[in-house]
């Protein structure tokens, strides 16, 4: 994808349409002022950011909207933008003073030839797949798992906080002994990649995709379920990886027809604050509607968590696959 | 190939000054005036509808795909449901209002955009009703976008008969203006699928029809420019799921390319047909077929009688024709570099398993937008039958040498059902169509900012063309409402518009579209 500086802005936007057929949050409301179409042509009518605020928080940051504009507007980048020109929340604040305090996290560096994993709050809160994952991904010359993980700055790029460029060099300064670094969240995955251009930069589900013993778990009859907010910061580039994953394995993809990832959940930042009450229930019917399917295999551990609370099926994590008891492996374990 | 027009033209009734050869303005209609707007929006409210009046709301609906008429709305009702709708339109007579519906604005003659009064915005009636897998019927709000629709068709393994090559395009908007694929030579146009519907009339009655059921509605509002009701619901017809076999044949002479078009359609020799052409110096004649059998079938029998050469045999021939002319070695170089950019982009991996491309809208429309797509579109085109088609399609030709360097044409025939004559009177099907119908778009590619003028003056060229042979216009409507009194005379327009005025006494419905 090109770099955001030289992509276009709000400005170049013709009114196509296209974004709304694949954006979450149209799906939800219909109106098409909670799409990147009606804020750019309203910004482009000279409305003030302050009277789009209901849209602006509306967006999930799944990142759909970016791949099919032909204009090649920084979507994602512009939005984020957006949220910072809103007036600050008490949360925005805090979390701006706390990252202008913070002390830095030093990682234990193995060599640069380790790749590092950042891994997100919740894989710490599963101590055995996250073990599970240093297993999988470190197997051939160890991993480095980031101890600053910046969690704290990518709730700051959600909500439209600044982060203090030191905060973001203390962050990085370790990632920079790597050659590889896998992320396991999708927002600070586009922002490393853009931080650290010379770094090979992947997301978790990319990585444990790439490897022979999980691909040869998946099989038709699994809906695979693609992390949206990675594939859609790199998509000319994944599609061709999950598509062969797909042809491979033969399971299904969470794709519409524009190979677009259609994501499990559709939560506005209201949402993801805890503002507003969640409804999963429509998108994942969406996700699942006239689909036969007998396991459903995911990238991102939140997704695990969401999709097990309102589905019956067997959800998995990529990295589970093999201990899945349900597997051809996993019944011969 | 003659540009001039060969038989003197009556004089337009109404535009005086729209002679040929004289260059015109861009005429946006006068925006209303706004009276009772107040009243209207206490009545409106009143009755539960929900006005958006905010300048987040209209903005967004200011123009249209075309980017050349601009007009902004008093307020925004996003449609939910009929009953909502029919409160409006009964508001809207009551006090006067003009109420212009957009579907997908893809319009390009500002059809979809309200200079003033209420704009309704059909996408927010864009659910799936119910699909009948057995009977291969769906019914549908109809704000919905035939994408959105194959997204929901395909997870139970069919799809759509036939819907225009465009993402973007909504199912009630293409059923009022007609709707054309590269199968429309065999299944007719999108409009022709429509089983039933329900309509909210000019004066707020939800009804229910059909070719059984309050049959003069159904004739009238299906391709009826939506002047006649407001589509809510259809139920369509639709089909199983078939990827295509693709054949892709080149041509360096419009005329031959379009008589082998018309061969294979009268022969019924491919399941879609239709012409793609970078300038008229590489023409590209695509076939393709749902299946093996009908493929085996076009090969034994039509494939050595077309005319077209493959890729390879293509440029084996334009090479002498390009190196003896050196004044045309710019031309070879764009043709050069818009095959590699273009190509690739029909033959993305992910849209080809096993030689079979799956999705052709999506590939067409992704390549549609991202390699013709900008802030202005001028698509003018002209629908004429079969006999004076590559007539029209040279003289359409040479106006678009004359005003752009680089510009598509885009041809297809449109099978024609003579039950559905009634649905073709005063629509793109031109009178004197029988079997099919023929159309083509003339595209520019916007190599650089033009001035609206030359915009204007140059679709006035192509609709002019229009008028001299007799044919009609797909773009129908808007500003260019003038050219269709002209092209299918003052009886027929005098008998629809007085249709129109008992169905909708105050005129508040798409006013200025035709009447």
């Amino acid at each position: 994808m090109m770099p955001a500086a030289q992509r276009a802005d709000f400005a170049a936007c013709s009114g196509c349409s296209l974004c709304l057929l694949v954006c979450p949050a149209w799906r939800r409301t219909r109106d098409l002022r909670d799409t990147p179409h009606g804020r750019a042509k309203a910004l482009q009518h000279g409305v003030a950011v302050v009277e789009l605020k209901e849209s602006i928080e509306s967006c999930t940051l799944c990142g759909a909207c970016e791949p099919v504009c032909p204009e090649n507007i920084d979507l994602v980048g512009m939005l984020l933008e957006l949220r910072r020109q809103l007036p600050p929340m008490i949360l925005t604040r805090n979390i701006t003073t706390n990252m202008q305090a913070e002390r830095p996290r030093e990682n234990v560096t193995l060599s640069a030839s380790t790749p590092a994993l950042v891994a997100g709050g919740m894989y710490f809160g599963r101590p055995a797949l996250l073990a599970r994952i240093k297993t999988l991904l470190g197997s051939a010359r160890g991993i480095t798992v980031a101890n600053d993980n910046g969690a704290d700055i990518a709730l700051a790029l959600e909500i439209g906080a600044t982060v203090p460029p030191q905060r973001i060099e203390r962050f990085l300064a370790p990632l920079r002994a790597h050659k590889t670094i896998v992320l396991t969240d999708g927002l600070l995955l586009r922002q490393v990649r853009a931080w650290l251009p010379e770094a090979r930069v992947a997301g978790l589900g990319e990585a444990l995709g790439a490897l022979a013993p999980l691909r040869r778990q998946l099989r038709a009859g699994d809906l695979y379920v693609i992390d949206p907010r990675a594939y859609h910061a790199d998509h000319e580039r994944l599609v061709t990886h999950y598509d062969g994953l797909r042809a491979e394995t033969g399971c299904t993809l969470n794709l519409d027809l524009q190979r677009i990832a259609i994501p499990a959940t559709a939560r506005s930042l209201r949402q993801r604050l805890g503002a507003d009450a969640i409804d999963d229930a429509p998108q994942l019917r969406w996700l699942l509607q006239g689909r036969t399917i007998a396991r459903i295999v995911v990238e991102s551990e939140s997704d695990r968590f969401a999709i097990g609370q309102l589905c019956t099926l067997p959800v998995v994590h990529l990295a589970e696959l093999a201990d899945d008891p349900s597997s051809p492996e996993g019944k011969q374990s | 190939m003659d540009t001039a027009p060969s038989n003197p033209l009556p004089p337009c009734p109404v535009g005086p000054d729209s002679l040929i050869a004289i260059k015109r303005q861009q005429t946006n209609p006068a925006r209303w005036n706004g009276a009772n707007w107040a009243a209207f929006a206490v009545a409106l409210r009143a009755a539960e509808v929900e006005l958006l009046e905010s300048l987040a709301a209209c903005g967004a609906f200011a123009t249209d795909a075309g980017g050349t008429a601009y007009g902004m709305p008093h307020g925004v009702v996003i449609a939910r449901d009929a009953r909502q709708i029919s409160n409006l339109l009964k508001t809207a007579q009551e006090h006067g209002v003009p109420v212009t519906v957009r579907g997908g604005g893809l319009t390009t003659e500002g059809e979809s955009v309200a200079f003033g009064g209420v704009l309704l915005d059909m996408t927010g009636m864009s659910r799936v009703k119910s699909i009948d897998a057995a009977a291969l019927t769906v019914r549908t709000e109809c704000g919905i976008f035939w994408h959105s629709l194959a997204e929901e068709l395909r997870r139970e393994g069919l799809d759509y008969l036939s819907a225009p090559l465009n993402l973007t395009s909504t199912v009630g908007g293409s059923l009022n203006v007609g709707g054309i694929d590269v199968n429309s030579p065999r299944l007719g146009c999108s409009a022709d699928q429509a089983v039933a519907l329900q309509v909210v009339t000019p004066t707020g009655d939800i009804v229910e029809c059909s070719e059984t059921e309050r049959a003069d509605l159904f004739q009238r509002v299906i391709l009826g420019y939506g002047q006649f009701g407001v589509i809510t619901e259809a139920t369509l017809k639709v089909r199983r799921y078939t990827p295509l076999r693709m054949h892709y044949f080149y041509y360096s002479s419009l005329r031959t390319a379009v008589e082998d078009l018309q061969i294979l359609d009268r022969n019924d020799a491919s399941d879609y047909s239709g012409i793609l052409t970078i300038m008229d110096s590489a023409v590209n004649l695509l076939v393709a077929f749902d299946s093996d059998e009908r493929e085996a079938a076009f090969n034994a029998k039509w494939r050595a009688r077309l005319r077209g050469h493959g890729e390879f045999g293509f440029a084996l021939r334009a090479i002498p024709r390009y190196a003896l002319r050196p004044w045309k070695w710019p031309e070879a170089l764009y043709l050069w570099q818009r095959k590699r950019q273009l190509f690739p982009e029909f033959r993305r991996p992910e849209y080809l398993r096993d030689g079979l491309m799956h999705d052709r809208t999506v590939v067409f429309s992704r390549a549609v937008w991202k390699f013709w797509g900008s802030r202005q579109m001028v698509i003018p085109d002209l629908a004429t039958s079969a006999e004076k088609f590559i007539k029209a399609v040279e003289r359409g030709n040479a106006v678009c040498r004359k005003y752009f360097p680089y510009y598509t044409l885009y041809c297809v025939g449109i099978k024609l059902r003579g039950d559905h004559k009634p649905h073709y009177e005063m629509s793109c099907i031109p009178p004197d169509a029988t079997g099919w119908a023929y159309g083509c778009e003339f595209e520019p590619v916007m190599d650089r900012v033009y001035s609206r003028d030359h915009l204007q003056s140059f679709k006035n060229e192509i609709y002019d063309i229009g008028v001299n042979l007799g044919a009609s216009y797909y773009r129908f409507g808007g500003m260019m409402k003038g050219y269709i009194r002209r092209a299918l005379g003052d009886e027929v327009v005098d008998r629809h518009l007085a249709m129109k005025r008992k169905a909708d006494p105050a005129m508040i419905l798409n006013r200025d579209v035709i009447f």
